[in-house]
């Protein structure tokens, strides 16, 4: 007996299989789901949370005071939102962690639960940890510093990179009330087909070329 | 029974599913109340007000360049006139207009208004009048770029200055250096591309760092006007005389090959060049560019307004601002960084004032080995030495900064200068000597400004009251007309925020 098969029995064993004269009906309701279903995906913008791109986190506009202090950061230029804030071991934990991370946030803001300040929690924070040192390894892991600074190995291990340097690279002060109510609409990370030359320009430098 | 609760169920999940939606959509509708911008920035547009509605500490940052208080040890950024300052240089620029009016620049948001009050462009009454080129205005203005989009970029350079009065009325502003739409930062000015383009570089490589850097660039350079380009005679194109390199030789070396003089020195008859402002230039030679800091490192650090951290454009001297800039990497006195400056532009001053005193007097004395009737053939040499001397010389002085930005180059280029312009003058203390001169030549008094114009032939008094008449009578008409025209094109509101 295939697998399908048996989803059917067991549908017909609890009655979820209406009957014949109630079909049309409820391919109608289940199809009205479906397509509600997809106006959501469409209206909430989902398929961009597949993207790495920051303006996704800000679909969601409590976001706002992270992606300003960022694009005012020396890190704009070398790391995105994913870069820090998601787990880099495999893949499957990448979307795993986002997924986690993601469905919570939209659960606590569609409850209008969000507070006025947002602060890591747990596995965030080890996540964040671990990107850290993913790009700064060189830096934290000097050989000659463990040979020199006295207990540079606890000193290093045993506390958070943002425990010292808090400004990084959100800076501290970030609450919704405190920072700018305007994106600035910067294209942090130059896309390849970033133009420096306005387009008006370069077609009258084409045309004078000819 | 069980159908019934099966229908319950999906009308529950409906139900939930369009309150969702709908949750959706208001938060989605509160995101456009607190983060959209109030105004759309359509086009090229020149006003910064109107950019100021939705960067407001920018803009206001950028207001400040009309705070005219600041005084370094020896420029402000108020009013300080050259000429009277060092009056030597109306024997230097006899000849060109600079001889006439000189003043100390003020911050950018005074561009216009600036050019509007200097004696430099006269003072035409008529769209069409005056010698000036319409090139005259590229630096200013935002207006610029939207000007060459709307005429063409030759069309632009082939009028006359007074023919766009009334097009012109915006300082410098937002327009120049940014894109609307993403607001990254961009280049508007043809020049710098085509320099680029001249040096076998392409301007889209450049990184964001150096960005901060090129768009200053596309005004704080050397630049001269080609009047000879190809298929367009017409036009006074603006040209960055780039093509050998960056360096002071690279572009003496271009100008004497195509045998380029902004003007002939009535007194001496040298064909001489007048250097703009190679303030990227220099800067590039020195420590600073070595090390990668860019242009608003320094002139725009960054600044916090209530815990928000913006790129303060209050653009100026980094010595009004020492703790957002120098201290950034230099975790010194204030007092010591400040000094460090100073020392550096006073030992490269030392230089530069003797030079430019020995350039007027070789001047003089080639006039007068004229006047005893030297030959062409005997003064070639000497009046080549006086046209590279005096064009080392105005390098160094013309670039803003020079003498901080690398004072290594500075002072090798004044040493440059300066062998060149002694030797040109024991060749003419030879020359005069052989046609009968033997004493010094008779030298005007170099501390009078006044007496210095009139000794070159110039009417000052007559220049004075035309320019009076003009800002009277001609720069009133131009903003009202320029402001007559701005206020039909409408600003899309798009958020009462």
């Amino acid at each position: 007996m295939g697998k399908r098969q048996q989803i059917k029995r067991k549908l017909f064993q609890y009655s979820l299989i209406p009957p014949r004269k109630w079909r049309p009906y409820a391919i109608v309701l289940v199809a009205a789901i479906f397509g509600l279903g997809l106006y959501l995906i469409r209206l909430s913008n989902a398929a961009s949370y597949l993207s790495d791109d920051p303006q996704a986190c800000v679909n969601c506009h409590i976001m706002t005071p992270q992606y300003i202090t960022w694009t005012h950061s020396s890190h704009r230029e070398v790391a995105h939102c994913n870069d820090c804030h998601v787990p880099h071991n495999n893949i499957a934990n990448k979307y795993f962690f986002k997924a986690k991370d993601g469905l919570y946030h939209a659960s606590i803001f569609t409850l209008r639960a969000e507070p006025q300040v947002i602060k890591a929690l747990g596995p965030s924070i080890e996540v964040i940890q671990n990107n850290c040192i993913r790009c700064h390894e060189d830096q934290v892991t000097d050989a000659k510093l463990i040979g020199l600074v006295e207990n540079h190995y606890p000193h290093r291990t045993d506390r958070i990179c943002w425990e010292c340097h808090r400004e990084v690279p959100h800076g501290k002060i970030r609450s919704l009330a405190a920072v700018g109510h305007q994106i600035e609409p910067i294209q942090a990370h130059a896309p390849p087909d970033l133009e420096i030359i306005p387009k008006w320009l370069k077609e009258s430098m084409q045309k004078s070329k000819q | 029974m069980k159908n019934w609760i099966l229908f319950g169920l999906t009308a529950v999940i409906v139900f939930l599913l369009a309150m969702l939606a709908y949750s959706i959509m208001e938060r989605k509708t509160e995101a456009r109340f607190a983060y959209q911008p109030k105004v759309q920035i359509e086009g090229i547009e020149p006003r910064d007000s109107v950019w100021g509605l939705n960067y407001p500490r920018q803009y206001q940052s950028y207001m400040k360049t009309q705070d005219t208080t600041f005084s370094s040890m020896y420029n402000t950024s108020g009013f300080k006139d050259v000429l009277a300052d060092q009056p030597e240089l109306v024997i230097l620029w006899a000849g060109y207009a600079f001889s006439k009016d000189y003043n100390q620049p003020r911050g950018h948001a005074y561009a216009i208004t600036d050019l509007q009050n200097s004696i430099r462009i006269g003072s035409p009454k008529e769209p069409g009048d005056g010698v000036m080129p319409s090139t005259c205005w590229t630096c200013k203005s935002p207006d610029v770029p939207r000007l060459m989009s709307e005429m063409g970029v030759t069309e632009y350079y082939s009028t006359k200055l007074s023919s766009l009065g009334s097009e012109v009325i915006n300082p410098i502003g937002c327009a120049d250096c940014h894109n609307p739409q993403t607001m990254n930062l961009t280049i508007t000015r043809p020049a710098l591309i085509e320099a680029f383009e001249a040096m076998g570089k392409d301007i889209n490589q450049a990184s964001h760092q150096e960005m901060r850097s090129l768009v200053c660039a596309q005004c704080h350079v050397e630049y001269y006007f080609d009047k000879t380009k190809p298929g367009k005679e017409n036009a006074q194109y603006l040209t960055l005389p780039w093509k050998g390199g960056l360096s002071v030789e690279a572009m003496e070396t271009y100008y004497d090959n195509i045998d380029f003089a902004d003007w002939v020195h009535p007194i001496s008859k040298a064909r001489m060049i007048k250097a703009q402002h190679p303030d990227y230039e220099v800067f590039e030679m020195g420590v600073h560019a070595k090390r990668g800091v860019s242009c608003a490192d320094c002139h725009m650090p960054y600044k916090n307004e209530g815990g928000q951290k913006f790129t303060d454009h209050h653009i100026g001297s980094p010595l009004s601002n020492v703790e957002n800039s120098c201290f950034v990497c230099h975790r010194e006195k204030q007092a010591d960084l400040m000094t460090d400056v100073y020392d550096r532009q006073r030992k490269i001053k030392e230089g530069t004032s003797s030079l430019q005193k020995q350039l007027a007097m070789a001047h003089i004395e080639a006039g007068k080995a004229w006047e005893l009737g030297a030959t062409e053939e005997q003064m070639t040499e000497i009046l080549t030495g006086i046209r590279h001397a005096q064009w080392r010389w105005d390098f160094v002085v013309a670039s803003h900064g020079g003498a901080f930005h690398a004072p290594l180059e500075s002072s090798r280029i004044v040493t440059s200068a300066m062998g060149t312009i002694q030797e040109s003058r024991i060749h003419l203390a030879r020359l005069l000597a052989s046609l009968g001169h033997y004493k010094p030549v008779e030298m005007p008094d170099f501390n009078d400004k006044g007496a210095l114009q009139a000794y070159i032939g110039l009417d000052m008094d007559k220049e004075r009251a035309d320019k009076a008449k003009f800002l009277d009578q001609v720069v009133p008409q131009w903003l009202k007309e320029g402001k007559a025209r701005e206020a039909k094109k409408e600003v899309k509101v798009i958020s009462s925020n």
